[in-house]
């Protein structure tokens, strides 16, 4: 007999992702109008799980188990609420059907991706279930993870999936026309996950970075998918890599802000800047002209840098050029000011602010006033730079964002003193 | 050594709202627990109980559903320690997880024989 502690070393999520799998292997052979009821089903199994596993050994195969169970809770219901009493009258899962392979479960999970990220959903409702269907998250994790509410999350979540069922979303991947349309979808509502969990907060921490490695696992499947394994799956597996490889360096113990700047490099985690630059070199050059593929590039550049100063910014200036051109977005248009700035110096790039700060999607967002500042810093006009600092606070309402914008106020004031002693 | 029976008695909450998350880090916990009373590094014998069951009297004269007590009152399992005396035993249980979901265990000392 082996020792019961063996729960106790199950791999890390293990009933998180698995969760998500049985979900969509028994969503898949059941059909999507059962989601719900496979939903609760796995839930109840896992809750079996928890209940059990400890008084004994692990079973053999704790995955089938969890499906078998759940598979037995689904027939259970399906013939208490149809009185069926002969068993053929329900879909039986035969042997196999309840020992997926491993290339079995991953397809399912692909195939249910699509139906999440289907765009007949909106888009809060695809990043809903996603969440919470593959990556097994509860209403209460979502809410935390989010920054909402947890009734809000569990109104929509309601909503979601009676649009999933009226829509009776197929768990099917598209045909080859509408492939790349709907990757795109798919694609867009994991790095609208994983930047859900980067955006820097004080929040809860732990689950947000859960939200990341989640994003970067449900890309991999996509990566892991012939049909889904394009040259934007990989570009944006590549960007969340090179982005992750900062998550520990990017604030101090006391949760502030370190700015790129300023952070430990040898923090990084090189793991994932090495996964980052395999990702990114395996795309030939004439598919780099996706945005994930240029977003990835710059934050490669950075991540492969030794030292701030030893950035390539000519590069970095040269991919943000490339950017603007295929999307012509105002925000992509003031960060590549930052860079600018590296390469020409802070005279030009006010002058380059100035061609975009009329743009109305800018007036409200802090980013603006706070990019006007640190140009008018550099060229040592301190009064100008404080009153748009000012401004920036105003307009952020990320609380460690505020917080690492007031110290920089501080430095200005210091600077206008010893300006009028 | 003297040998116990842990009776675990409720602590089944509400699981709709635990997160696959939770229910694995509770599971962990219990499993942890279960090897820290062991002796031997080898699961106490025990085993989870179902809910429904029949309680049986005068041979089978009487035989009714059951027993529907309350919740927190429900034997939802039990284990066999081994501990040196009833203090021992007590000390022992409580470690056990199921007070984070408001259980209760009930330490019994077997009569020796």
């Amino acid at each position: 007999m082996q020792a019961s502690n063996e729960v106790s070393d199950l791999v890390d999520h293990f009933f998180r992702n698995e969760f998500g799998k049985a979900v969509a292997v028994l969503t898949n052979k059941y059909g999507s109008d059962m989601l719900e009821l496979a939903e609760d089903a796995v839930q109840e199994a896992l809750y079996k799980a928890m209940q059990t596993w400890p008084f004994q050994a692990l079973p053999d195969n704790p995955t089938g188990w969890i499906i078998r169970v759940a598979n037995n809770k689904i027939l259970d219901h399906l013939r208490r609420k149809d009185k069926v009493t002969y068993q053929d009258q329900v879909p039986e899962l035969n042997e196999e059907e309840l020992n997926p392979t491993e290339e079995e479960f991953k397809d399912d999970m692909v195939k249910m991706m699509f139906a999440c990220c289907n765009p007949k959903l909106s888009s809060e409702y695809q990043l809903i279930l996603t969440l919470k269907i593959l990556g097994g998250l509860s209403i209460k994790e979502m809410a935390s993870a989010l920054l909402k509410k947890e009734e809000t999350i569990a109104k929509s979540y309601t909503r979601a999936k009676k649009k999933f069922r009226e829509e009776n979303l197929k768990l099917e991947l598209p045909k080859n026309k509408e492939i790349n349309t709907r990757l795109g979808h798919v694609l867009k509502v994991i790095y609208l996950l994983f930047n859900e969990g980067y955006k820097s907060t004080n929040h809860d921490q732990l689950i947000r970075k859960d939200l990341c490695l989640d994003a970067i696992r449900l890309c991999q499947l996509l990566e892991e998918n012939e049909t889904t394994n394009t040259a934007a799956t990989r570009s944006l597996l590549a960007l969340m890599c090179f982005h992750s490889s900062r998550f520990d360096a990017r604030q101090d113990e006391d949760g502030k802000i370190v700015p790129l700047e300023n952070q430990d490099r040898t923090k990084w985690t090189h793991e994932f800047i090495d996964r980052g630059n395999a990702y990114l070199s395996s795309v030939s050059d004439e598919h780099s002209q996706n945005e994930y593929f240029l977003q990835a590039a710059i934050s490669g550049i950075h991540c492969n840098a030794k030292h701030f100063n030893e950035t390539r910014w000519d590069i970095i200036l040269h991919l943000y050029d490339q950017l603007l051109n295929i999307n012509p977005n105002p925000i992509i248009a003031l960060n590549r000011l930052v860079t600018y700035e590296k390469v020409y110096g802070a005279e030009k790039a006010l002058v380059e602010l100035k061609t975009i700060e009329s743009e109305p999607s800018l007036q409200r967002n802090y980013l603006l006033p706070a990019i006007k500042s640190e140009l008018l810093a550099s060229m040592k006009m301190y009064t100008e730079a404080k009153a748009q600092l000012e401004q920036a606070i105003e307009l952020t309402a990320n609380p460690s964002e505020k917080e690492f914008l007031k110290v920089k106020l501080i430095t200005f004031d210091k600077h206008n003193l010893t300006k009028t002693q | 050594m003297k040998q116990f029976l842990y009776l675990f008695r409720g602590g089944d909450n509400n699981f709709d709202n635990q997160s696959p998350e939770q229910m694995q880090a509770h599971m962990a916990r219990w499993g942890e627990w279960m090897l820290q009373i062991s002796k031997n590094e080898q699961p106490v014998p025990g085993l989870p109980l179902q809910k429904d069951g029949k309680v049986v009297q005068q041979s089978g004269e009487i035989i009714t559903d059951g027993p529907y007590m309350e919740g927190k009152e429900m034997v939802g399992g039990y284990v066999l320690v081994e501990a040196n005396d009833l203090d021992h035993a007590v000390e022992l249980s409580k470690g056990c997880p199921i007070f984070e979901v408001g259980g209760t265990v009930e330490v019994r000392e077997a009569v020796e024989m």
